[in-house]
């Protein structure tokens, strides 16, 4: 039988579907994290302060830290399952580079965990009253950084993988590494309210997400290799 | 039912094994697993790994499939070294595993479609006739945590009877199959070496096949 | 050439090797250590402007200077444990990382004293590079707590050996990053390393000594750490037995 090898950009949309697919069936994964970013938002101004002025000078902060966090959780299980159950051999054993297969791993939890965040953003900066000019610079922020930090948590999660308790460890890897991301997010939306111009802010993260794409998978398999090892 | 016959090597060097390594070398917490380890599989082989618990078998295994390089040595593939030909010995190569490559979560049809998507172009009426094959018909559509360990089992080995690999790498295939997926099992294995393919194998199980021959470690 | 490169990773070699340097190294330290910190503390003239405070900040730029070097160190260890399999270089990368974080800590508590008196308090968010070292010690706390985690030490080493490329990449960036958001404070601590300089040339000398002196410190420690990891990894072959056996 003439059986044709498929291209990898077939493989690359094949498994963007089936980790779609299984975050769909596994609705769990998906709105936990969702409910955290959005509860560990509505805490801030109980701890804080009620005033409105004072909401208005940290929404941006807070935003972007429980997204920051929020991403971090739900990281977690990028890999695990397929680890467990033993998908990822699979995957590692394809004819196609890993690079793409990473990368499509990577599309799909950051649809699944980074984009709503994203799309509920201004609610929640409404709610913490941030000046209204401020709200595009700030979804367009997280809708560049949110990857980044998919992008870049991947390597961590792909290192950890093998680990039977790592909640913690994952975060002290992580976190430490999203100061660039955390910095230009937070800058960005600083000057729209001093109303000078974010483009070259977001620009300089568009720059960050391009070494992103280009660079992390190629960590992330590397990471994975060396976990199933 | 014959399975689907293994691409037939015409490419290659005949007089090359399909697949050689020499003077393997591993340990594994500062215990020697195995070291000087030469072997050969050709076409039309079987191979049974056998040992004892612990024996590195299991290492043996993922090492000649590239998933695991801490080793010394040298594996080539029809002649070549593997790791200068990574794509097309993975293309050539189906190994399945203590953990089996089923997503619990999906369905057996939804597990095939995507691990046949990694391979080669695959119909629906393709993946639906190996698992009815494979007897589960009837389960296409149940998401696999409600299926048995040997059901999922089953999901896995649908898989040998829709790839064209020319080398199987079954670790321990026969522990969870009851006694009809064992004659299965030993059907699909022995039409493929008849077709030309090679296995690798490691099970407790005696295999009952004339083409077999045995390696033993530890 | 090749032939060099795989002896230079032999444990063996190096501790042969190791141990006939250790003494001079050891010396060495001990005479620029006692001279760099006598001197600074001292006998070294007050600076014209902060006065006496001045003298932990040799210590500190020294210390400061020294664990820059710890990331760049580590990921070049990580390079060659990923594309040489050189066991060596990993046994330096695994002890490289606690005494960076120390190192790290180091500067951090130095640089606190410091601003302490010449600041006027103990921690300031506004100078980038103190918030770069702080999180340059987070990464080295996770480099060393994921080595701990993976109980498999080839394992183990692999992954340190890819954070530690990938925390090189962070620590820049997060050090391009910090320095933007952030550039009020005073550049390079009032030092320049000119000899014309308000302090003139006997502070540049001073911090030149201790540098030297704490790099010397830094590699007697690595290599001290270093060949204790040789002796515990390598414990089961002919040539340690026998060095037990003699000693």
């Amino acid at each position: 039988m003439a059986a044709e090898q498929t291209s990898t950009l077939t493989a690359f949309y094949a498994t963007l579907k089936r980790d779609l697919l299984i975050a769909f069936k596994r609705k769990n994964d998906v709105v936990n994290p969702f409910m955290f970013f959005v509860i560990v938002v509505s805490l801030f101004p109980i701890g804080i302060s009620p005033e409105s002025d004072r909401l208005s000078e940290i929404a941006a902060g807070v935003i972007w830290i429980s997204v920051l966090l929020a991403s971090m959780l739900s990281m977690d299980n990028l890999y695990r399952a397929d680890y467990e159950d033993g998908s990822l051999e699979q995957l590692l054993l394809s004819p196609h580079p890993l690079f793409f297969m990473v990368l499509a791993k990577n599309l799909s939890h950051w649809l699944v965990s980074g984009l709503p965040v994203v799309l509920v953003s201004p609610l929640l900066a409404y709610m913490l009253n941030l000046p209204e000019e401020a709200y595009t610079t700030l979804f367009c922020s997280l809708l560049i950084g949110t990857p980044i930090m998919s992008l870049v948590g991947s390597i961590a999660v792909a290192l950890t993988v093998g680990l039977g308790s790592r909640g913690l460890i994952l975060a002290v890897i992580t976190l430490p590494m999203s100061v660039p991301v955390l910095i230009f997010g937070t800058l960005s939306v600083q000057a729209t309210l001093n109303a000078a111009s974010p483009i070259g802010l977001l620009a300089i993260m568009l720059a960050m997400l391009a070494v992103a794409v280009s660079l992390a998978p190629l960590a992330s398999a590397a990471a994975l290799r060396i976990s199933v090892n | 039912m014959p399975p689907v016959t293994p691409e037939s090597p015409v490419d290659k060097v005949a007089d090359k094994p399909m697949l050689r390594a020499s003077n393997l070398f591993c340990e594994r917490d500062e215990r020697v697993l195995f070291s000087g380890l030469d072997l050969e599989l050709s076409e039309g082989q079987i191979l049974q790994l056998q040992g004892s618990n612990g024996s590195g078998k299991t290492t043996l295994m993922r090492i000649l499939c590239g998933l695991n390089d801490s080793y010394e040595g040298q594996i080539s593939w029809y002649g070549e070294a593997i790791e200068e030909q990574t794509a097309s010995f993975f293309s050539s190569l189906l190994y399945i595993g203590h953990r089996v490559g089923v997503s619990k979560a999906l369905t057996p049809l939804e597990n095939l479609r995507w691990s046949c998507s990694l391979r080669q172009q695959t119909s629906e009426e393709e993946i639906l006739k190996a698992l009815a094959e494979v007897g589960l018909r009837g389960f296409e559509e149940s998401p696999c945590y409600t299926l048995s360990a040997g059901q999922q089992q089953r999901v896995s080995l649908a898989r040998l009877l829709i790839n064209p690999a020319r080398l199987w790498i079954l670790d321990e295939p026969f522990t969870t199959l009851d006694k009809k997926g064992v004659d299965l099992l030993e059907t699909l294995l022995q039409a493929h070496v008849k077709a030309g393919g090679a296995v690798m194998v490691t099970t407790h199980h005696k295999l009952d096949i004339p083409e077999l021959s045995i390696l033993s470690l530890g | 050439m090749w032939l060099w490169f795989s002896k230079l990773g032999s444990p063996k070699w190096f501790y042969d090797l190791s141990g006939k340097w250790l003494p001079w190294l050891i010396g060495a330290m001990v005479i620029f250590l006692t001279v760099g910190i006598v001197w600074a503390l001292l006998f070294l003239p007050p600076d014209y402007q902060q006065g006496h405070t001045s003298r932990i900040l040799i210590i500190h730029v020294a210390v400061a200077g020294t664990s820059l070097v710890f990331f760049p160190l580590m990921a070049v260890a990580g390079v060659i444990t990923m594309v040489w399999r050189m066991k060596l270089a990993d046994m330096v990368a695994k002890n490289a990382a606690p005494i960076g974080a120390w190192f790290s800590f180091l500067t951090l508590a130095t640089g606190s004293i410091w601003g302490s008196v010449s600041w006027g308090t103990w921690w300031e968010w506004t100078d980038a590079r103190l918030v770069t070292m702080l999180f340059q010690f987070f990464l080295l706390l996770g480099v060393i707590s994921l080595r701990s985690a993976l109980e498999d030490p080839d394992k183990a080493a692999k992954a340190c050996a890819l954070l530690s490329i990938v925390g090189l990449i962070n620590v820049i960036a997060i050090k391009y990053s910090v320095e933007f958001w952030n550039t009020l404070h005073q550049v390079s601590s009032s030092v320049s390393f000119s000899s014309d300089s308000p302090n003139g040339p006997e502070f540049l000398i001073a911090i030149i000594i201790m540098l030297i002196a704490v790099y010397l410190f830094l590699s007697v420690c690595l290599i001290m750490a270093t060949r204790n990891e040789i002796l515990q990894r390598e414990r089961r072959s002919q040539w340690v037995q026998n060095l037990v056996r003699l000693s």
